[in-house]
């Protein structure tokens, strides 16, 4: 179970520093955590001063440019810089979040930037996120109906599509699901915050006819009422979803058919 | 170099590449199909960043007729035409699969029957999409079927080179760097598919995501491959203007913003697409963007060197309804869509040159296939917006039933040239030998360079500034080299061979540009004005020999339907 004591090559040690160009002005702190696998060494540290008035506004920018004129090692995932790929998805000022979409200016004293909480690191920023997708594929995340599709589109309402609305514009982007202390302690049997949303996304939907066995997938101790409504989630959900109201209306519907 | 063996591989994992696995693993379960990505499987790419939607004629009144014609309008006659007709015909069957089976789910109508809303350049509203994040519902409905069928995936892998066959005749498998060991990996495969997407993020603002560097159309260029139409790149009108040091510069304000009736103002607020064309706003994106580029040379701007867009006037219950995503993004950059003013600036957003291919996706390697942004003819001088995610989910349906009838009967594992398979890597090698230096320089330069000579309005002095600048980066870039003592994950590697395509596939470009003297669709010669003759139209097929680029002029072929007729006269006799 839970390690106490954290294995010695986990302590995160002081490293190096950047400091900003002479003449700098507007200088803003960058904390980055940096690990490299294959190098044997403990996790680092390490500080960049940004000159913020030749840096873009958001915290991605500051990343780009460590990245590009700085420290060229420095690796991070990012692909489409707005908000819709969730591939940014960091340990920002304590807060999960996208890079991309976190403006500098929101974030008071230094910035501190690790990887999403309790994924195990790849490299520097990039999390390992195959436990989250194996999860994701366990809640079967697609159509599953046995009536024949008509020659047209199955209708549906525009209140039962209503429904949909809050669930439908999930990036996974796993910044719930790394922000959430019973993922992080059962993550290994708890599905977590970001898979359960998606799951509702379907029990809610009206063209699906599997909710019944959906459910009974989820009536489970770990899977789903691992979930104490700590709602970390909701706070932190870069969309403004509400993954935490997902889980509480999963529950709904399974006292409901009791 | 460690070595995989995969009946089909599929690179790319937008809305092409996904499509093609589906439908070939549906269509022959016993092929083992593997699909190979730059970044995670379904999040870099830009299928998913689709915000407007999806053209298709369903509505009563539409017909695939009419949408085909206005393809044709809209692509100049350049289009190949049964390419088109199959976008316009294919795209009614896709749009039901995506539904019925794939479980995406558009906006509806009060009756439960798709919505269907306005774009530019299209005779009817026949834009199916789910608010204005159209992208997330395709591509992550998608990518879990992908992970539902056993479909093998190899994620964070770029692409480097198609290896052929000792005597050239047929493609044998791709090198590629598995970029968070940095170890190369040659994957030997029956067929492969080329559907990474091409991206034109050589110029200063772009709508693209950050992994798009034409790396597919750089493989076939140095493959042999022929490359059609390559001088079209498309420009969105409105690209968010947020400075030039953020990332958030450039991402597009969807169409539909003024399909629903948004203002384009000048630097002293007034409207001038009014003045250039009687649909005003509503025209197509060439029309729109090189307007908006004759104010800013005119000075005629907002504080950032950009235009205004407004929808000011509009009902703001209604914008917010329909737009979150657009008033999101504005606000994340400051401005405020609903009720002010939002500084915009053309983006270059779409390349409708490409590989040129056949209708099945065949290409004229064996074994090598193609769909997506990667090919040409679809869309020939210029895309309609919504036929771009129809384009790659219509024809990467199509690949995949291609692959999987074909890779069974005729496709072999063949034994690869090993000679090329080790060039490729020494060329990949290459930057590591030299002392690391300022990659940036080169980028920043190349994106000027394009934006000024090469981009939306161009003629023959400033084409060849843009050759010359071109092989002058080319040479700047193979002195710069890369910090290569640890290579797993090395991002500046990788932006070093992002560039050195984004070079190559510039250079055709503006060969092609220079090579047709006409205006057509985005391609506009401020020294050749004029459209030129419709009966005789020729698009360009660019390929590289020995190093050079090599243009050539080729007849269009009016299959379906000659300049000046129409079918939808025909469609309404019958």
């Amino acid at each position: 179970m839970v390690e106490f004591a954290l294995p010695a090559n986990s302590k995160i040690t002081k490293g190096k520093t950047f400091p900003a160009e002479p003449g700098a002005t507007r200088i803003k702190k960058f904390h980055v955590y940096r690990w490299d696998p294959d190098s044997g060494a403990n996790p680092r540290i390490d500080t960049f001063e940004v000159d913020l008035d030749k840096c873009g506004p958001m915290v991605l920018d500051a990343l780009i440019k460590i990245k590009n004129e700085i420290d060229t090692t420095l690796t991070f995932r990012r692909s489409c810089r707005e908000g819709v790929c969730g591939s940014c998805a960091f340990n920002i000022d304590g807060t999960n979040t996208l890079a991309c979409t976190k403006p500098i200016a929101d974030i008071k004293g230094d910035v501190k930037v690790y990887p999403l909480p309790h994924m195990p690191v790849v490299k520097d920023l990039v999390p390992d996120l195959s436990v989250p997708y194996a999860q994701y594929k366990l809640i079967k995340p697609w159509l599953q109906a046995d009536t024949p599709p008509p020659t047209g589109e199955r209708l549906q309402s525009p209140e039962e599509r209503a429904k949909l609305d809050g669930l439908w514009e999930c990036i996974l982007c796993f910044s719930c699901q790394a922000s959430c202390p019973s993922y992080w302690w059962n993550g290994n049997r708890y599905l977590g915050p970001a898979i359960l949303l998606q799951a509702y996304r379907w029990i809610a939907d009206s063209r699906d006819e599997a909710a019944g066995e959906r459910l009974d997938n989820l009536d489970d101790p770990f899977k789903l009422f691992r979930c104490h409504t700590i709602m970390n989630c909701t706070n932190t959900c870069p969309k403004g979803l509400n993954p935490g109201k997902a889980i509480g209306d999963i529950k709904i519907a399974l006292m409901k058919r009791r | 170099m460690n070595r995989l063996d995969t009946d089909v591989l599929i690179l790319g994992s937008g809305g092409a590449g996904l499509f093609a696995a589906l439908h070939a693993k549906a269509g022959a379960p016993d092929l083992a199909v593997t699909v190979a990505v730059k970044g995670l499987l379904g999040k870099c790419g830009c299928t998913r960043m689709v915000q407007g939607g999806y053209n298709v004629a369903l509505a009563p009144g539409d017909s695939v007729e009419r949408h085909f014609m206005d393809t044709i309008e809209g692509g100049k006659w350049l289009n190949d035409q049964e390419l088109a007709w199959i976008l316009v015909t294919v795209a009614r069957e896709r749009v039901r699969e995506l539904e019925n089976e794939l479980g995406c789910f558009f906006d509806r109508n009060p009756d439960g029957t798709i919505h269907q809303k306005a774009f530019a350049g299209q005779t009817f509203d026949r834009t199916v999409h789910k608010g204005d994040l159209t992208g997330i519902e395709i591509i992550n409905r998608l990518a879990e079927q992908v992970w539902a069928r056993g479909i093998g995936r190899l994620e964070d892998h770029r692409a480097v080179a198609l290896i052929k066959t000792r005597d050239g005749a047929a493609v044998a498998g791709v090198v590629m760097i598995d970029m968070r060991t940095g170890e190369f990996l040659f994957v030997r495969a029956r067929a492969v598919l080329l559907a990474t997407g091409g991206g034109p993020t050589m110029y200063r603002y772009h709508t693209p995501s950050g992994d798009k560097t034409c790396d597919g159309l750089a493989m076939a260029l140095s493959a042999g491959l022929r490359l059609r139409d390559m001088e079209m790149v498309q420009f969105h009108p409105t690209g968010l203007l947020a400075g030039p040091e953020t990332r958030m510069t450039g991402t597009v304000l969807e169409e539909g913003l003024r399909g629903y009736g948004a203002y384009l103002l000048d630097g002293e607020g007034r409207r001038f697409m009014t003045k250039t064309d009687k649909r005003g706003e509503r025209a197509t994106r060439d029309i729109v963007s090189r307007a908006m580029f004759a104010e800013m040379r005119n000075a005629n701007t907002g504080p950032m060197g950009g235009l205004f867009l407004t929808m000011g006037h509009l009902d703001p219950v209604e914008v917010r309804r329909q737009f979150p995503g657009m008033v999101e993004r504005c606000a994340d950059c400051g401005f405020d869509l609903v009720s002010g003013l939002v500084e915009v600036v053309p983006t270059a957003h779409y390349m409708m040159g490409g590989v040129e291919f056949a209708p099945d996706c065949s290409t004229v390697l064996e074994g090598l296939y193609a769909a997506g942004e990667d090919t040409g003819g679809v869309h020939g001088a210029n895309r309609l917006g919504g036929n771009g995610v129809a384009n790659s989910t219509v024809f990467g349906g199509i690949a995949g039933d291609t692959l999987a009838k074909w890779t069974p009967k005729h496709g072999k594992f063949r034994d690869p040239d090993e000679a090329a398979i080790a060039a490729a890597e020494a060329e990949c090698l290459k930057p590591l030998a030299n002392p690391p230096g300022n990659l940036e320089d080169v980028r920043e330069r190349l994106a000027q360079l394009m934006w000024d000579d090469a981009g939306i309005i161009r003629d023959r002095a400033s084409l060849g500034r843009a050759l010359n600048g071109l092989d002058e980066l080319d040479k700047a870039l193979d002195g710069v080299g890369v910090a290569g003592d640890d290579l797993a994950y090395n991002l500046a590697w990788h932006d070093w061979l992002n560039l050195k395509n984004l070079i190559l596939v510039s250079k055709v470009i503006a060969a092609a540009a220079l090579a047709r003297d006409d205006s057509r669709g985005a391609h506009w010669r401020a020294d050749f004005p004029a459209t030129g003759d419709l009966e005789t139209s020729t698009f360009t097929s660019a390929r590289l020999v020995g190093g050079k680029i090599d243009v050539a002029m080729r007849p269009v072929k009016f299959t379906r339907v000659r300049p000046g007729e129409s079918l939808i006269k025909e469609s309404a006799a019958e």
